[in-house]
């Protein structure tokens, strides 16, 4: 019944030379020179950065600070890049903890989006000045009392919170690339090759390096994820909920880091797309990676119907007069398009789609309906926080903070220039340091696909072949 | 370590697995009998209460929910086990799961009848339960379609259609089994017609794994579906400060999933230790693969229990303070409210970190009992605090003491579950034959350097 990794009987069975040709394979893919179409897209998206630079140092000239309403685009493309680019990691932990073979091909890709991170934190500082004190008197679970709590509590918590994540994502991204990093500081020349021995971190690939390595990468995919739930449960916990009197919906924290994992999803899906379109990787990443992932965004749409109408439900069937404002202020009222086309692009979509096989059994399908995903998560954003933060008294001692009466809920905010250069910038901004960061470490995870090599063999059963897949405890 | 036993020959796998349905296991009769006394028992309290009114049980002003309504959640809970085991497991394609399956989907049946039974006890006139159905049109009678407790019965009725089917479909190859080995005439008729004429031809077969696999797709959102409309019943009206909150269908889920997984855990445990040869089907790997998913099940079941508290909090609404002050600090349910915490989470979890434990059937035996104590009280501390707190224009704010009436009852759904499972476990196999089969010609061994690593086979 066992059988030997290495029996030369069994052809199918790759040996350690193919190991060596997967490295060199990869490595080749890795370090070939950009493309005049990656250079096209990579200054575009800079430009577009640098626009969206432009239109934060005009709105912070115009607006200041001061005007909460008009930073509410500003909040909602933070909270789209930490719902999408910060979850995505995910999308390499959960299935490596389940040791699940077929996150191999996707595992980095996913994790590298931990290092935009940064533009997260970045993005976030500036709500550090949009929000005030505590002192205004608005509900918060920090249980304000003056002199017995610092004022500004909420902002060095979800600072630390989003600077946590951001520093645990790079751990994780570099603790992850180690053995990768070696065989680059060992098989490239120039600046590659320095940037990698210094990653490398004088990586031999002993059996302890190993043992250590896999350990560290478990409890910092496990830190990983705990913290991004508490990022999201801080960030709507401070920064969303108590800027609209009356919102009480203990469920909210967990749908806003839960939306995350469909966008993480949804964010790795077009990033295969890409990879294998164009990145080179077509033979690495196939359909059973964009099955096994329209899968999980079946499942995440069909949550994400649940999740909202858990909390839609009892507010709308409870019939409190401040409930109902909260839902005439997110959904009903002046955000009803946004809403339903959210509603449209993140449920309806997915679900009518996703339920086929044979569109989540091809390489088109799954990435197509992502798009629809992510245009849904921001518009979703923009629903709830350009709302939330054009809702009138936050600051202001003499408004009351507990109650939002529906003759009082604001009209839509309609984007001005500023706030759409700060969009797409933001945007381009992630896309870009994403596509640079691919360039120093290598987007397809080497050692986890030369380990399948060790894991996978092939034989016959009866009539037909089938795939032995070993699963080490 | 593997310690995995493959055994080849399905004529040894057949004996091991229906010695239990072709004989009698010694202290089958004496356990049916003790179940059965209990049932007897809870059956004349129950008998007691129709005679006298619902007034001998302890409800009253302003507590009109009580224990009944405390053990319907809790076993609805309870039967959520079948589902998240069998089909989430199945569609995961998680090997481990295939013998313990059948158990876990028994357990459902079964608990859903129990949870069933307490809205029975419950009703001051049970004999017009049927008014819930629009049953005559003529005269009118249309139930509310608006109100939580019409889409209960729909819900769990939906739930315990599906889930039969499940079981029945699942149950095929295994009663064919049965008819075959079966000497009496009797037996053999009956197994018969119940297994649909079953002779494992390849059509049968795809039709069998193809109905399994859908029914697992279907039978997943009436799970959820069910336990979110119970959860309902409580959040959506606003009289309640503590009831009204959005987290409710989310949490009572999660928390339904951790006492079921638990519960199919403490029947994992009996299985090995009550029929003879289980063990050689359920081993350490087993227990070890459900106490890791009970640890995560168990600490997102914290996180949404830490959510629905801190929110109750923020609220700063003094009604809703006063009842987190009765529930947490006053006397008797501070009390209950820390049993409840240490056993449902923080005495289970340092434990199930430790792979020994996970590995050790008495250790999570005795570890999953502590959760479902714990799970029970919750659903005790969520009810009763909540009616029972002083609240404006109530005249009376008396205390709740559940009746014997009520104790009794209360056993009676558990001993009721008990030899449910024991009767089944009588007439058909708890472990499933052909799941068993299948997974031993699946299973294989690679060898990498000097380990040797589980594997299996992937289509």
């Amino acid at each position: 019944m066992t059988r030997e990794y290495q029996d030369s009987n069994d052809p199918t069975i790759r040996d350690l030379s193919a190991s060596s040709a997967l490295s060199r394979e990869l490595l080749a893919i890795h370090n070939r020179s950009c493309g005049t179409m990656f250079r096209t897209t990579a200054f575009v998206l800079a430009g577009l950065f640098i626009l969206g630079v432009i239109g934060f140092v005009v709105k912070i000239i115009t607006d200041g600070p001061e005007d909460k309403a008009s930073w509410g685009y500003h909040a909602a493309v933070f909270a789209f890049i930490i719902t999408t680019a910060s979850a995505a990691p995910i999308v390499a932990i959960a299935p490596r903890m389940v040791k699940a073979h077929w996150r191999r091909s996707i595992s980095r890709a996913a994790e590298l989006w931990a290092v935009v991170g940064v533009l997260s934190l970045v993005l976030f500082l500036p709500l550090l000045a949009v929000l005030p004190s505590l002192a205004d008197g608005r509900r918060t679970f920090w249980f304000y009392h003056p002199g017995e709590v610092p004022e500004f509590t909420p902002h060095v918590w979800t600072t630390l919170a989003i600077l946590g994540l951001t520093v645990l994502g790079l751990a994780l991204v570099w603790m992850s690339s180690l053995p990768d990093m070696a065989l680059l500081r060992d098989n490239s020349s120039g600046w590659k090759q320095g940037m990698a021995r210094r990653l490398a971190f004088g990586w031999k690939g002993t059996s302890r390096q190993w043992f250590i390595q896999k350990h560290r990468l478990g409890i910092l995919g496990a830190f990983y994820f705990m913290m991004l739930v508490f990022a999201h449960f801080m960030i709507v916990a401070d920064f969303l909920m108590p800027l609209v009197p009356g919102w009480i919906d203990a469920l909210f924290p967990a749908t806003h880091a839960f939306n995350g994992l469909q966008a993480g999803i949804a964010t790795v899906l077009i990033t295969m797309f890409f990879l294998r379109k164009y990145g080179g990787y077509r033979d690495y990443i196939g359909i059973d990676q964009f099955r096994s992932m329209g899968k999980l965004l079946l499942a995440t749409s069909l949550l994400w119907v649940w999740f909202w109408f858990s909390s839609f439900n009892v507010l709308w069937y409870g019939a409190k007069p401040s409930e109902q404002a909260v839902l005439e202020l997110l959904m009903v009222g002046p955000y009803l398009p946004i809403f339903l086309a959210v509603f449209v692009t993140v449920f309806i979509i997915p679900f009518f789609t996703m339920i086929w096989n044979p569109v989540r059994r091809s390489t088109w399908g799954p990435p197509l309906i992502a798009v629809s995903v992510l245009i849904g998560t921001l518009l979703d954003r923009v629903r709830l926080y350009v709302a939330a933060y054009s809702v009138p008294g936050i600051g202001d001692p003499k408004i009351d903070k507990h109650e939002l009466h529906i003759g009082d809920v604001p009209s839509a905010v309609i984007p001005n220039v500023s706030d759409v250069l700060i969009v797409v910038g933001a945007i381009a901004g992630a896309i870009l340091i994403y596509m640079l960061v691919t360039r120093i470490i290598p987007v397809m995870n080497i050692w986890e696909q030369k380990e399948l090599l060790l894991y996978k063999v092939h034989k016959s059963f009866h009539r037909t072949e089938v795939q032995i897949l070993g699963k080490p405890d | 370590m593997q310690e995995h036993i493959q055994i080849d020959d399905n004529k040894q796998i057949n004996n091991d697995l229906l010695s239990g349905v072709l004989s009698w296991p010694k202290w089958h009769l004496a356990a049916a009998s003790f179940l059965a006394l209990v049932i007897a028992t809870g059956l004349g309290a129950y008998g007691w209460e129709l005679n006298k009114g619902v007034g001998v049980a302890g409800i009253n002003r302003p507590v009109y929910w009580g224990f009944y309504l405390a053990n319907f959640v809790f076993w609805i809970g309870i039967s959520h086990a079948g589902i998240m085991v069998s089909a989430i497991l199945r569609l995961t394609q998680a090997e481990w799961r295939r013998p313990v399956t059948r158990a876990a989907e028994v357990l459902t049946l079964f608990s859903l009848l129990a949870a069933l039974s307490n809205i029975f006890f419950h009703l001051g006139r049970p004999w017009r339960a049927f008014w819930i159905q629009p049953y005559d049109f003529a005269r009118g009678i249309w139930p509310n379609v608006r109100s939580p407790f019409v889409w209960d019965p729909a819900a769990i009725g939906t739930y315990l259609i599906g889930s039969s089917l499940f079981v029945y479909v699942a149950l095929l190859p295994d009663i064919a089994v049965i008819r075959d080995k079966s000497k009496g005439k009797v037996a053999k008729t009956v197994y018969g017609v119940l297994c649909l004429g079953w002779r494992g031809t390849p059509r049968q077969w795809k039709l069998q794994a193809v109905s399994g696999i859908l029914l697992s797709a279907l039978v997943l959102p009436v799970f959820v579906s069910v336990h979110s409309i119970v959860s309902w019943d409580f959040a959506v009206q606003i009289g309640v400060e503590g009831w009204h909150s959005t987290i409710f269908a989310p949490y009572f889920i999660i928390g339904a999933i951790h006492s079921g997984v638990s519960a199919v855990a403490m029947v994992m445990a009996l299985m090995v230790w009550m029929w003879k040869g289980y063990d050689k089907y359920i081993r350490p790997d087993h227990f070890d693969a459900i106490g890791r998913l009970l640890i995560v099940v168990a600490t997102t079941w914290f996180f949404f229990f830490a959510l629905e508290f801190i929110y109750a909090i923020y609220t700063l609404e003094e009604p809703e303070l006063a009842l987190r002050e009765l529930q947490v600090l006053q006397w008797p349910y501070g009390f209950l409210f820390i049993v409840f915490l240490l056993s449902s989470y923080f005495i289970p979890i340092p434990l199930w970190l430790f792979k020994n434990v996970r590995k050790s059937a008495k250790w999570m035996f005795w570890t999953t009992i502590l959760v479902n104590i714990g799970m029970w009280l919750e659903r005790f501390l969520i009810i009763i605090p909540g009616l029972a707190r002083r609240q404006a224009f109530t005249f009376d704010w008396g205390t709740y003491h559940p009746s014997i009436i009520e104790i009794l009852l209360v056993a009676e759904t558990f001993a009721f579950v008990a030899l449910g499972i024991l009767v089944f476990s009588k007439v058909f196999p708890l472990v499933p034959l052909f799941d068993v089969k299948e997974g031993m010609v699946f299973r294989d061994e690679i060898k990498v350097g000097r380990i040797t690593v589980p594997a299996s086979i992937r289509e």
